[in-house]
């Protein structure tokens, strides 16, 4: 059945989106790649396609991760890493999903007024108020402890808006049944609209994942014990005391980029239906 | 609206009272004493010694040539990096949408830039956009081009950050455009089909239109994140040469950070978030997105 | 509630917090425990040879002194840019926690005295006549010692014995301490290392637009005779743009324009042999000896100014410095000059391939080390020259590296007097 020219067209088209994909993939590529060889080789391959090769010598591929591993409690990192971002992700899943219920499914004075803040509040750089949100976290008295970390990044306007989207996609019939059956509102929220938010549960939770395990400056200033630092920290070290070895910075960010990767194979699929309904809140 | 725990509407702020609180401690207030700060001489290695000053760092900013060349340049780079990474993510979206092998591949592929750090990435641009012996330029030169200065041009410099950021940025978008497009009914392709549309008519009369509340949330998105832009020119740049990739938030931060002029770059953060809220609002405005009930 | 109402409950709330935060933020002091235990901020991390070093120094410390001093260290790495131990010390400011004894850069000086962050240590340092006259010229404001750095750095022209062979440069005619080049002769090798290889001849790092700039250029100002400010620190114009730095910007903009360096090195062009030259600091000997074992390099002295014919070279480093807040003064002075001495200093550099900051350590370490670092150290002892100390140091900096730029920009700035005119206003406008 299959019609030559429609082949040689799948085949065509195949050839170019994989052209695409690799100038998409190829910083992935020469991180990785360049774990695997001796420091010298990646500044002498760079002009050359071996740029994105590991070196010729299996032996050689590992060296980079045993000094790293030697210098370094890495494990340590990686632990308090993720404890951070687990707390990060479990808190910004449960609050944001909570206030965008709050949001959805009820009407009370006001509503549009801290709705209409929240939206505004994305515009505040981060960047810029880290000695404020600093002066707030010693005034409470956190400083050095997990929570420390975990708190300020777990409510995001953005992630209220995505749950506050899709809870007013749930049909009205559902909630209205189960009131009938005398289902408090807390009921409600736990047992019909978080399972069938689990989309949005999935994006929320990858991208805090991701967010709070790139983060670095935060926790370093209201850390002060160096054994709860998370890994960045570490990442930074490494890249910034001189000499620098590239190949180890490479070992280094490829440990922290394959976690980052396998959350998003996996909830990939969610993450399109998440992120989706947060796309089509302006009905 | 939805209303339907209309007896129970009281009990709302119990729902959104923890986000409240911590938006509040770690948002609001910061945001308000940033206010506050911006109307002292706040000079941070002695806090001791903030004195109110009233708008002199509001005078002063209006008079800051650097502040005014960093407006500047943050204009040129939203003016263009919105058209590019906005199309770029569309047509990744388009590219994935269609029922292909490795698909999955592909769509980890084009995400892939927004997973790995911006440490690997800026590193890696910074030797492909070399001017001596960059990938880039050696491409140029291979299919019988100049080579360019790119970085170290105050004139090319922005377009190389503006290029890359699109790159970095588009795999984020593509995946909400996705779901805009699985959400698009394939009944009403197959019924064009039936009426002869073309495959472009097909994308301009039921792709398009469709995709527009989808499109709208991204231009809006991508639109207040261009105005924040500050890592890729610390990074690769410095905000040089000659100032022609210093950003308003990378000004704000090396004033209050380095400098120490914590009062200074109070004013300018208070200005320019100011600017980005009255820009979004024009923004939406402008695309069509005010009549929405919510924002 | 009304829609007014909530709107004022919320305000009055967020306001309320305001000025709680406001009102303890000038409130409580440090927390004075025991007066024998001082704490200390370090900004590196307790795993690298520095830390290693530093937890070796401690248990000496803690065992040694006869007061029965306890010190305890935390180690906070910084990231590139000098940030995240700098946040941090910024943020302990702001609540009032600072430790007993902290580390800062050395051009940090002059900002931490004025505001009144350190104290000054001199009276606690014993046999300071050894110590370095760069190392007490950047720990000192307004005639005080604050801080005492406990390494050197320097930088020289690091060169490819091999690469200069091929282009014909003999054995003999590289400049050594004793029989320096100056500018003219630099650049005329420039020139035939430029001409055999079609490269650039030397790496100068001109794309590095942070602290290098100020660190490694100021030498040949002050080599021709000229200077960033007067001596105290107040006045700019006048002397920034005087003619013995025109002539130090213009023997920079020319290698630039000549093609001679590039204000767009390749990475680690010299480590891998593709240019013949670098200028950089003792950190690139580490570099070079672990992972680029085949490049056969020499290291060169900085050239100076034909008019002078005075050879000087960059210094500076971290420092040691006790908290203007700490209550145990004795302590803490005890632990800094403890620090300071000739076989911590000697621990310290040898086990992160730093130059020396004590004569005594010098000696020391001259017999041990490799040929390219006994260079250093002896090009420090010979013409260190620290950095100016200014309370507004990161701006000038920068009007420095930005200075660096725009000369080597030679196609938008080709007048290098005009270019230093307006530049020196700029710096006036900080010497406030």
């Amino acid at each position: 059945m299959r019609n030559p020219r429609k082949f040689a067209y799948t085949i065509i088209t195949t050839i170019l989106i994989t052209l695409i994909a690799l100038l998409f993939l190829f910083p992935l590529v020469w991180m990785i790649a360049s774990s695997l060889k001796p420091e010298a080789q990646i500044y002498n391959n760079m002009d050359n396609i071996k740029a994105f090769l590991p070196s010729f010598h299996i032996n050689q591929w590992g060296t980079a991760y045993q000094s790293l591993l030697a210098r370094f409690n890495i494990l340590g990192f990686i632990i308090n890493s993720l404890i951070y971002a687990f707390g990060v992700t479990a808190g910004s899943i449960i609050v944001n999903s909570l206030a965008g219920y709050g949001f959805s499914k009820f009407t009370f004075k006001g509503q549009k007024f801290v709705f209409g803040l929240l939206i505004a509040t994305l515009v505040i750089p981060g960047e810029t108020i880290i000695i404020q949100k600093f002066q707030i976290v010693k005034l409470l008295g956190i400083i050095n402890t997990p929570w420390a970390v975990i708190f300020p990044s777990i409510a995001a306007p953005f992630y209220i808006y995505m749950f506050k989207n899709f809870f007013d996609a749930i049909s009205s019939d559902v909630i209205e049944s189960a009131e009938m059956e005398g289902a408090g509102t807390f009921t409600i929220y736990w047992k019909i609209m978080m399972p069938m938010a689990k989309p949005a549960m999935a994006t929320v939770g990858t991208l805090s994942f991701i967010g709070s395990w790139n983060d670095y400056i935060w926790p370093l200033m209201v850390l002060t014990d160096s054994n709860k630092f998370p890994l960045q920290v570490a990442i930074t070290n490494i890249n910034s005391t001189a000499p620098v070895y590239m190949n180890q910075v490479m070992a280094i960010l490829t440990i922290s980029t394959i976690p980052l990767i396998i959350v998003y194979l996996f909830f990939q699929r969610y993450l399109v239906q998440g992120l989706g309904v947060a796309g089509n809140g302006d009905k | 609206m939805n209303n339907i725990l209309a007896k129970r509407n009281n009990q709302a702020w119990w729902y959104i009272f923890p986000a409240l609180l911590l938006l509040a401690l770690f948002l609001f207030i910061p945001a308000l004493l940033s206010i506050y700060y911006s109307l002292t001489n706040y000079y941070m290695l002695a806090p001791q010694d903030r004195q109110f000053i009233g708008l002199l760092n509001y005078i002063n900013l209006l008079k800051d040539p650097v502040f005014w060349t960093s407006v500047k340049n943050i204009g040129q780079f939203v003016l263009f990096v919105m058209p590019i990474q906005v199309g770029t993510a569309l047509g990744l979206a388009l590219i994935v949408n269609r029922k292909r092998p490795w698909n999955t591949f592909f769509k980890v592929s084009f995400f892939a830039p927004v997973v790995v750090s911006l440490a690997v990435t800026s590193v890696l641009w910074l030797y492909i956009l070399n001017p001596d012996q960059g990938l880039l330029n050696n491409l140029l030169v291979k299919l019988g081009l100049h080579a360019q200065p790119l970085l170290t041009s105050p004139k090319q410099a922005m377009f190389a950050i503006i290029g890359l950021s699109a790159w970095q940025g588009a795999g984020y978008q593509m995946l909400i455009f996705l779901a805009g497009l699985q959400n698009i009914p394939t009944e009403l392709y197959e019924a064009a089909r039936i009426d002869g549309a073309s495959k472009w008519e097909r994308f301009l009369h039921i792709t398009l239109p469709l995709l527009k509340p989808t499109s709208l949330m991204i231009l809006t998105t991508t639109f207040i994140d261009a105005f924040k832009l500050i890592i890729q020119p610390m990074v690769m740049t410095q905000g040089g040469p000659l100032n022609s990739t210093i950003t308003p938030v990378y000004y704000i931060y090396r004033t209050g950070f380095t400098d120490r002029q914590l009062g200074y770059a109070s004013a300018m953060s208070v200005i320019y978030g100011f600017a980005i809220i009255l820009f979004t609002l024009i923004q939406r405005k402008i695309t069509g997105a005010g009549g929405d009930q919510n924002a | 509630m009304k829609k007014g109402r909530l709107i004022a409950v919320i305000a009055a709330a967020l306001v309320i917090v305001v000025l709680l935060v406001v009102y303890f933020n000038n409130g409580s002091g440090s927390s004075a425990s025991s007066k024998k235990q001082v704490t200390m901020w370090v900004h590196f991390s307790k795993t690298d040879p520095e830390g290693k070093a530093m937890q070796k120094n401690i248990t000496a410390f803690n065992k040694d002194n006869k007061s029965g001093y306890q010190a305890t260290v935390q180690y906070i790495p910084r990231s590139g840019a000098g940030g995240g131990y700098e946040d941090k010390i910024n943020a302990a400011l702001n609540s009032n926690s600072l430790p007993d004894v902290l580390t800062l850069d050395g051009p940090n000086t002059a900002a931490y005295a004025k505001s009144k962050i350190i104290q000054p240590v001199g009276k606690y340092i014993t046999n300071k006549s050894d110590i370095l006259p760069s190392i007490i010229s950047q720990g000192t404001y307004q005639g005080k010692l604050y801080a005492v750095g406990y390494s050197e750095s320097g930088v020289g022209i690091f060169y490819n014995k091999k690469m200069f062979k091929e282009a014909g440069i003999p054995d003999s005619e590289p400049p050594t301490l004793t029989k320096t080049w100056n500018w003219d002769q630099f650049t005329s090798i420039a020139r035939r290392l430029h001409e055999h290889f079609k490269q650039p001849a030397i790496d100068m790092q001109l794309a590095d637009h942070s602290e290098w700039a100020i660190y490694s250029f100021s030498p040949f100002l002050w080599s021709a005779g000229g200077n960033i400010t007067n001596p105290s620190g107040t006045k700019a114009t006048g002397i920034f743009d005087s003619k013995a730095n025109e002539s130090a910007f213009a023997f920079l903009q020319n290698l630039v324009k000549n093609g001679y360096t590039t204000i767009s090195p390749i990475k680690a062009g010299f480590q891998t042999g593709k240019y013949p030259m670098m200028m950089s600091g003792s950190w690139t000997i580490q570099e070079l000896n672990s992972s680029y074992k085949n490049i056969d390099y020499g290291i060169l002295p900085y050239p100076v100014s034909p008019k002078t014919n005075k050879l000087v070279s960059p210094t500076g480093s971290w420092q040691y410095a006790m908290s203007a807040s700490t209550k145990k003064t004795a302590a803490a002075g005890a632990l800094v000059n403890f620090l300071t001495q000739t076989n911590q200093m000697y621990r310290t550099s040898m086990a992160n391939t730093v130059l020396p900051a004590r004569k005594s350590v010098s000696r020391r370490m001259l017999p041990q080390v490799t040929a390219p670092m006994r260079f250093l150290i002896q090009q420090n002892l010979k013409s260190g020259h620290s950095r100016p100390v200014l309370v507004n140091y990161p701006q000038v900096s920068r009007t420095f590296a930005d200075t660096v730029t725009k000369s080597t920009y030679y196609r938008q700035n080709p007048n290098i007097a005009s270019l230093l005119r307006s530049e020196a206003k700029t710096i006036q406008s900080y010497l406030k």
